[in-house]
């Protein structure tokens, strides 16, 4: 059998075969009806040390630049709120922390309930499975559906994503039913080796959305997408808080509220583009809510809804267009649940919110030691009468 | 497991290790059918139950065949072998597709029948395994090829980590032998192969996912019309991005292998560079289509049997071909227009014998081709008939008044990227990739592999698997 691969040097017929223009490789659609031979592969004559050491110094060379641009507009390492981060979360609950407290929400709920902070006042690490925007009640459907979770449920609502269903992460319950050994690996590989060293690796530096946001010239009929920019930093166990950037710097603060209000400025998607469509899918979500929180409190499991502010016109748009009495009293009536409203409480208002939606680092930590208590003591009268007002 | 990922980066790392350990040959043998074992696992570790089956069927049914005195005993091995692959390939891939269709048939003649949907998974590369393995016993029925001398060496062929998921779909005589004797990369073909790897990263975590997906997604998976020039550029993005998939995921493979020491065969030959559509298929996704032709076409009587029987040989092969890469009309409907186009240059062919086209023509033909190839793309990468005819007759003109969907960026990426692919297809139709390197200079190559790498470091790829998986 001939040496199946071969430097174009000592080929049978002398290297040839690269000084021919028009060299063709025979494959098996060259011989049709054949046993096939052992395919030849050939390595082009060159330096193949040289060219590779100097690609590496380039490599480097163009990945450290990178890196020290992204560490200048201050980026920050570890970690990144994945897919597989999630699911490590999820999966405490059926590797023996069933009973545990957890929290699902919107981005609100991931970034100003601070795990820390919580801990310290109730001595309990909750676990954190809030979502940016992404409303929480597929993930409270599948908690429902899965009888390891026996403990204690705080349920973040904002109003636009409760109540509208919209999930730009929909994608994270799948991928935790069916991640892949390799994936997990993956992420544990991720965690480990390269999110603690790189502060390039967050989804809003990636080279395909850096080129994508450049100034292009406009298509006519065409919208300049918007879409919105990097806003928090997370730890190991999802412990998430508002990105520094945005708090320190105006420009990028600014930003950050423009990208909100040509999002609640602009057009509704079809499906939600009259009041009626907004109200029938209000009302399935929280259809959907109330039986899923039946089956939880059937198996034991207490729930409490929580409202974190908002300001500005944010608040306003969600004041317009999903009023309390017809959006938050109704969930809590017809889930018969709890729930803790910014607006009931004194020490939950009064707070800074540099684009509207969601708190400081440190106004994280005050609101956090500020709801932790109220929450529990929710907790503690739940099963007794709903409440909805202090 | 995919190549794009990690667990891949640290798998392989290990790999390459363990295989260079001062080891004796079957030693090194066994790792590596421990490690494609692992490579398999790794993605969905009950499947690999399905592999083993497929694997000793094959090997237990040609060891009989092989040795068979009869040609009724010959034919129930080979048989055997046949029913069990298909069987298994039939049962998750065409389940639910099979039970469906019966139900719309009856249903036809007034009978209310429901059929219940099971929920099959359908095992990662079972349709690239089962066809290499039916190719061992194939050949050696056919008398192509003689059995393995030993089972490790038939079962690293089947399972060999390169291949395994999404091709090339080898044959035994292409890989068996290269593990009959010692094989170690020489530091030239190390460098070579991750050179390759780099390339074929490049192309799937670069081009086709990052900038030609997002194209494709916004016209053929939304609920929107798509203008003449939005519905092209969506189509041209797609043609661009399976290129990038697959022959990416090749390249890597090839990569994979040579760092090991192991060649693999050219699954794709610049096929845009096309003339035609036998041309075509010389060029893409060669090493399926040479197995359609050897185990399908030639046996239901290839060009043997007459001008009718051809075409009918031509056409159950490329509807077969078309259903081999997923269970929906669409992809039949994808192949059957392949299976016109052939037929139709046949013709042609035969009607215009002693033409000989000059550059003009031969270039206008090229494109010519390209754009009917986009055209059977449509069916292949809508869902549904309604949206790949929303897609068509958006792409003829039929909605002028539709909405502008794609930015200037995505058009004037589509039209870089894809105008870059067939300037290198046409540039190398009659070449190698290494009959190009070998004549660049060595500074320049360093430079493109270093933008490449940082390029696929830098997209933060998300590790999408690859298109063909789903086949």
């Amino acid at each position: 059998m001939p040496s199946s691969t071969s430097s174009s040097k000592t080929t049978a017929d002398g290297g040839l075969a690269f000084e021919r223009p028009g060299f063709v490789r025979l494959t098996a659609s060259d011989r049709p009806g054949v046993a096939q031979p052992v395919p030849e592969r050939h390595i082009p004559d060159r330096r193949w040390g040289r060219i590779q050491l100097l690609a590496l110094l380039l490599f480097a060379a163009l990945l450290g630049g990178w890196e020290i641009h992204w560490r200048n507009y201050g980026g920050t390492f570890c970690c990144r709120d994945s897919n597989g981060s999630w699911a490590a979360q999820r999966r405490r609950i059926d590797d023996g922390e069933g009973g545990a407290l957890v929290l699902i929400g919107s981005s609100r709920t991931l970034f100003d309930i601070q795990l820390p902070v919580w801990q310290e006042a109730t001595g309990e690490r909750p676990i954190q499975l809030a979502l940016e925007g992404t409303s929480p009640v597929p993930i409270l459907e599948d908690l429902a559906d899965d009888p390891k979770f026996t403990g204690r449920l705080v349920i973040g609502v904002a109003p636009e994503l409760f109540f509208s269903g919209f999930a730009a992460r929909a994608d994270v319950i799948p991928y935790f039913h069916k991640e892949r050994p390799s994936q997990r690996v993956g992420h544990w590989l991720s965690q480990h080796f390269i999110e603690p060293f790189f502060a390039f690796d967050n989804g809003d530096f990636a080279l395909g959305k850096v080129i994508e946001r450049q100034d292009w010239p406009l298509r006519p009929g065409t919208k300049r997408p918007n879409p919105i920019r990097r806003l928090a930093q997370s730890d190991a166990d999802r412990n998430t808080q508002l990105w520094r950037k945005v708090e320190t710097d105006a420009a990028y603060r600014e930003m950050a509220r423009g990208i909100w209000l040509d999002h609640l400025n602009g057009p509704p998607p079809p499906p939600m583009n009259t009041p009626e469509k907004v109200g029938a899918i209000l009302s399935s979500e929280i259809g959907k809510a109330a039986t899923a929180v039946a089956k939880l409190r059937q198996r034991g499991v207490k729930v409490v809804f929580l409202r974190l502010p908002s300001a500005g016109p944010y608040r306003e748009w969600e004041n317009r267009v999903y009023p309390r009495s017809q959006a938050w009293d109704r969930l809590l009536n017809e889930t018969a649940s709890p729930g803790i409203h910014f607006e009931d409480y004194p020490q939950m208002q009064g707070y800074i919110l540099p684009e509207w939606s969601h708190l400081t680092h440190a106004e994280a930590d005050r609101m956090t030691a500020a709801v932790a208590p109220l929450i529990e003591a929710a907790f503690a009268e739940s099963g007794t009468t709903p409440r909805g007002t202090p | 497991m995919v190549f794009n990922s990690l667990a891949f980066i640290a798998f392989f790392a290990i790999v390459l290790v363990i295989h260079s350990l001062p080891l004796g040959w079957t030693n090194k043998k066994i790792n590596l059918l421990l490690a494609s074992y692992l490579f398999y696992a790794a993605w969905n570790p009950p499947f690999i139950l399905l592999l083993w089956i497929s694997t000793i069927v094959d090997w237990y049914a040609a060891q009989k065949l092989a040795h068979a005195r009869r040609n009724a005993s010959r034919h129930a091995w080979m048989l055997l072998s046949v029913i069990v692959n298909l069987g298994m390939l039939g049962y998750f891939k065409y389940g639910n597709f099979v039970l469906e269709n019966f139900g719309m048939l009856v249903a036809s003649f007034g009978i209310a029948y429901r059929p219940p949907h099971f929920d099959i998974v359908l095992p990662v590369g079972i349709s690239f395994y089962t066809f290499a393995t039916m190719s061992y016993t194939l050949d050696i029925y056919l008398r192509r090829a003689a059995p393995a001398r030993n089972f490790l060496d038939y079962a690293l062929f089947v399972t060999f980590f390169p291949h395994l998921v999404a091709g090339p779909i080898m044959r035994p005589t292409e890989l068996v032998p290269q593990f009959e004797t010692p094989r170690k990369a020489t530091p030239e073909m190390l460098r070579f192969g991750l050179a390759l790897m780099t390339l074929g990263l490049f192309q799937k975590v670069v081009l086709a996912d990052t900038f030609l997906a997002p194209v494709v997604e916004a016209v053929y998976d939304r609920d929107r019309i798509a203008g003449a020039l939005d519905a092209w550029m969506a189509t041209l993005a797609f043609s661009g991005q399976i290129f990038c998939d697959f022959a990416g995921y090749s390249t890597t493979a090839i990569g994979v292998a040579m760092c090991l020491g192991f060649a693999m065969p050219d699954n794709f030959r610049f096929p845009y560079a096309a003339i035609g559509f036998i041309d075509f298929w010389r060029r893409w996704h060669i090493t399926l289509s040479s197995w359609l032709r050897d185990y399908l076409y030639i046996p239901l009587g290839g060009n043997r049997h007459g001008e009718a029987r051809t075409y009918l040989a031509l056409m159950v092969t490329m509807l077969l071909g078309g259903l081999w890469h997923g269970a929906n009309w669409t992809f039949v409907a994808w192949g059957g227009l392949h299976g016109v186009y052939l037929v139709t240059e046949r013709k042609l062919r035969s009607w215009a014998r002693g033409y000989r086209p000059g550059p003009a023509a031969m270039a206008s033909m090229g494109l010519v081709t390209f754009a009917l190839i986009n055209v059977t793309w449509v069916f292949f990468r809508a869902k549904k008939f309604a949206i790949a005819w929303q897609i068509l007759s958006g792409m003829f003109g039929a909605h002028p008044e539709a909405a502008p969907i794609l930015s200037f960026m995505r058009i004037a990426s589509v039209t870089l990227i894809v105008g870059g692919i067939l300037c290198t297809h046409w540039a190398l139709r009659n070449g190698t990739l290494e009959f190009a390197v070998g004549r660049t200079r060595e500074i320049l190559i360093s430079g493109l592999l270093a933008s490449m790498a940082f390029a696929v470091v830098a997209v933060q790829g998300e590790g999408n698997a690859f298109i063909y998986f789903q086949f």
